[in-house]
């Protein structure tokens, strides 16, 4: 395979007219056996052994719509320059290391195994799926791009408020209040737009610009350029509302490397509530969530992608802001609730997890639940059961999944507080540093590395017991303030330097006034 | 035009430092300690190669000396006496400032298997086990390429949301995993390891792992539990017909 790629690969560029002469379908047809057909299936219908484990489920080529593309919205066929980027991937696409396929889906991209020639290929052979020619009409022109200035901004927040908050959310976090389904009836999420790392091509206002004139063929989201829609918006809007969404970027919301939370000492009280402005020198550190696909009930399509948590401590008590942008207020029981989840309403939920004992050396307890040998405490809220029904907290000890004790959270001091506000929950939990009993809670510890893990529920994705996102072990630092004591070295040293350089000035002048 | 021997000494020194941080840049790091340690052995060869002869050393130390002798240099010297306690605090500091980086979890990721494997009722020999689906590949290359396609599946339908569609370990959930999933492309994971080995990681997972040489930290689920046997054999002649990869075999 590889062989014939660079052989390929320098045939073509012996004759350079060569690349763009289009793909060879039969050759195509071999490759999608081989690499493509796990997903999409067979004959290309977006059915393959894979597909039923996907959340958004894999393209299906015999249907001929494609959601990424640039031509516009009167043109269902996508440009030759689309299609390589959906095979191929893009470097635009680049918000997760060392992937440029497309973002929060299962789709690589496939150009460091597969050649150009064979991308080429490929595109033919699903192209013939559908039957689809070339594309009539060519690729929307970028050339009207408005600036980003204050003036622009202002303006397309105007008409994102207008147009596209009953989707994507006052905030844009999709917190929409519409159910939404592409054609082939898959229940579709509309895109939280303070996660850029999330857009399947890219937050680049010229991308955002194209989907807005576009739209997504196949879903709920219109061309805002078609003539015939009430919704359409001048060329100048659509980059107005481009530019504002390419702006509501919340950058601490992308997991970076960092796996510690850094706890800020503070004076005073330790806050009850997440907004008390006590959390505004604490900083989020923010971690991937993975659907739990290991024990018991497995999950494989998950509605939460990220969780993002600070905390702050003083002499008595350690507190943490838990937040989570969750599209859905899950509330069992409320029409509203039920009318936009997919399935039945469970709560939503939230668990914070601690080895009962920190480790001395680097043995965790399994992070799924804890082990018999090492024990885990997990602080477990849970949002109303129903309309006026309280939030649920719980303290469990846990040994694995299968051995767990319910405790009271008032037995410790472990209190709580919750609350919702545009697509995002803001959990804190808050707890004594020392309980009375060592061998049952975590005694938290300044200046030590303590091992959190966080688990989360939507309860309208049909996700319950143990069908959640969870994160592996990550880290927390109650981070003692640094003192003076660190300065005294330097100095000492420094200061000793110095006398060096004035014994030896010293001793020179000595030299030289004896003669020598 | 003559190099001063202080500024060939001081470049000799920067080109040596260059050297040892080179690799950093290319993702491999050396640990700062060994970078002292090297760097304290580079500094000291330097010196001695070039105080080797009276001559050279003279030439070395000249214009050092001229800083405390010569007066017309009494700008310079002060300058020089100045920076060089404050080079020497900031090293120190940075020495003895507290450090909030993640504790660092060295984990070994070939570890030694048991003897034997107790699974679906049966026990294994590990240093005898072989998948008794590869004799097909010669006997009847048909059924064998029918039985890869079989694996195929059991891998797109369980192992590739980690390990990822093209088998690069970059599995659509695999950032959330703290260790990353292996990899089975290249030469230095499944190339390196006898069938029985990867059986026996497939079916016993994370919590399989000898207790020794922990941490693992593993998230690998415990296969055994959740497929048959044939579907892991199957799987294993998967991902090595994918990647091109052959296992290592027993030595005769």
């Amino acid at each position: 395979m590889r062989k014939r790629a660079i052989l390929l690969a320098i045939m073509l560029a012996a004759a350079p007219g060569l690349a763009l002469a289009g793909g060879d379908a039969a050759k195509g047809k071999e490759i999608y056996e081989k690499r493509c057909w796990w997903c999409h299936g067979a004959k290309g219908a977006g059915d393959g052994p894979a597909a039923e484990f996907l959340n958004p489920p894999p393209r299906d080529f015999t249907s001929g719509v494609y959601k990424w593309k640039s031509t516009p919205f009167d043109e269902i066929i996508p440009t030759d320059e689309d299609f390589v980027k959906m095979v191929k991937g893009d470097i635009n696409h680049n918000n997760i290391a060392g992937w440029n396929g497309m973002n929060g889906t299962s789709m690589p991209g496939w150009g460091d195994m597969l050649g150009t020639q064979d991308v080429n290929d490929v595109i033919a052979f699903i192209k013939s799926l559908a039957e689809l020619g070339a594309p009539q009409k060519p690729a929307i022109s970028i050339s009207g791009a408005v600036s980003s200035s204050k003036e622009s901004l202002e303006r397309g927040q105007k008409v994102f408020k207008d147009r596209c908050t009953e989707c994507h959310g006052e905030e844009g976090r999709g917190d929409g209040t519409k159910k939404l389904k592409d054609d082939l009836g898959f229940r579709t999420w509309p895109r939280n737009l303070t996660k850029p790392f999330t857009f399947r091509v890219s937050n680049k206002a010229k991308d955002i610009y194209t989907r807005i004139t576009v739209g997504i063929p196949g879903t709920q989201m219109p061309s805002f350029a078609d003539p015939s829609s009430q919704k359409k918006l001048t060329d100048e809007e659509r980059w107005d509302v481009a530019n504002y969404v390419a702006s509501i970027e919340a950058p601490y919301k992308k997991p970076t490397e960092s796996t510690v939370i850094n706890a800020l000492r503070v004076e005073g009280e330790v806050p009850d509530k997440h907004d008390d402005p006590a959390w505004e020198k604490a900083k989020y550190t923010s971690f991937y969530m993975v659907p739990q696909l290991i024990a018991a009930e497995r999950h494989f399509t998950p509605s939460l992608d990220t969780i993002s948590v600070k905390a702050v401590y003083n002499d008595k008590e350690v507190a943490m802001l838990v937040a989570w942008d969750d599209r859905t207020k899950s509330l069992p029981g409320n029409a509203k609730a039920i009318e936009i989840a997919d399935g039945d309403v469970f709560e939503d939920a939230v668990a914070v997890q601690w080895p009962v004992t920190i480790p001395q050396e680097s043995e965790k307890p399994y992070f799924g639940m804890g082990d018999a040998m090492l024990p885990v405490n997990i602080w477990y809220w849970k949002s109303e059961s129903g309309a006026g029904q309280p939030q649920s907290f719980k303290l469990l000890n846990s040994k694995g999944i299968k051995d767990r004790e319910e405790r009271d959270p008032a037995s410790v001091g472990l209190k709580y507080s919750a609350a919702y506000d545009k697509g995002t929950w803001r959990v804190v939990m808050k707890r004594p540093i020392k309980t009375g009993d060592a061998s049952k809670d975590i005694q938290f510890e300044e200046g030590k590395f303590i091992p959190v893990a966080f688990a989360a529920w939507d309860g309208s994705n049909k996700e319950k017991g143990s069908k959640h996102e969870m994160t592996t072990w990550c880290w927390i630092l109650m981070q003692p303030p640094t003192g003076s004591s660190v300065y005294v070295w330097p100095i000492i040293v420094g200061c000793i330097i110095l006398g060096a350089e004035l014994a030896w000035l010293k001793s020179t002048r000595g030299r030289k006034k004896t003669g020598e | 035009m003559k190099i001063p021997k202080l500024l060939q000494f001081a470049v000799l020194v920067l080109i040596a430092y260059g050297i040892f941080k080179a690799p950093g840049w290319f993702g491999v790091p050396i640990p700062g300690s060994l970078i002292m340690m090297y760097m304290f052995f580079a500094v000291v060869t330097i010196l001695l190669v070039m105080t080797s002869t009276e001559k050279s050393a003279q030439e070395l130390f000249t214009p050092i000396k001229a800083l405390v002798d010569d007066p017309s240099k009494a700008m310079t010297r002060n300058v020089v006496f100045a920076v060089i306690p404050i080079i020497g605090a900031v090293i120190v500091f940075n020495q003895v400032k507290p450090s909030f980086e993640a504790p660092v979890e060295l984990r070994a990721t070939h570890p030694a298997p048991p003897s034997t494997l107790r699974a679906f009722n049966k026990s294994f020999n590990i240093g005898t086990l072989e998948n008794p689906m590869r004799k097909l590949a010669k006997e009847d290359p048909a059924k064998f390429k029918e039985l890869v396609k079989e694996g195929g599946v059991v891998y797109y339908r369980n192992c590739f949301y980690c390990h990822g569609d093209k088998l690069d370990s970059k599995g659509h959930f695999a950032q959330g995993f703290n260790p990353l999933p292996l990899p089975f492309q290249g030469k230095d994971t499944i190339a390196q390891l006898q069938e029985s080995f990867v059986f026996w990681r497939i079916s016993t997972g994370g919590p399989g792992l000898p207790k020794e040489s922990t941490p693992w930290l593993s998230s690998m689920p415990i296969w055994k539990d959740l497929l048959t046997e044939d579907e892991i054999w199957k799987a294993i002649l998967f991902i090595y017909d994918y990647t091109g990869n052959v296992p290592r075999s027993w030595e005769k």
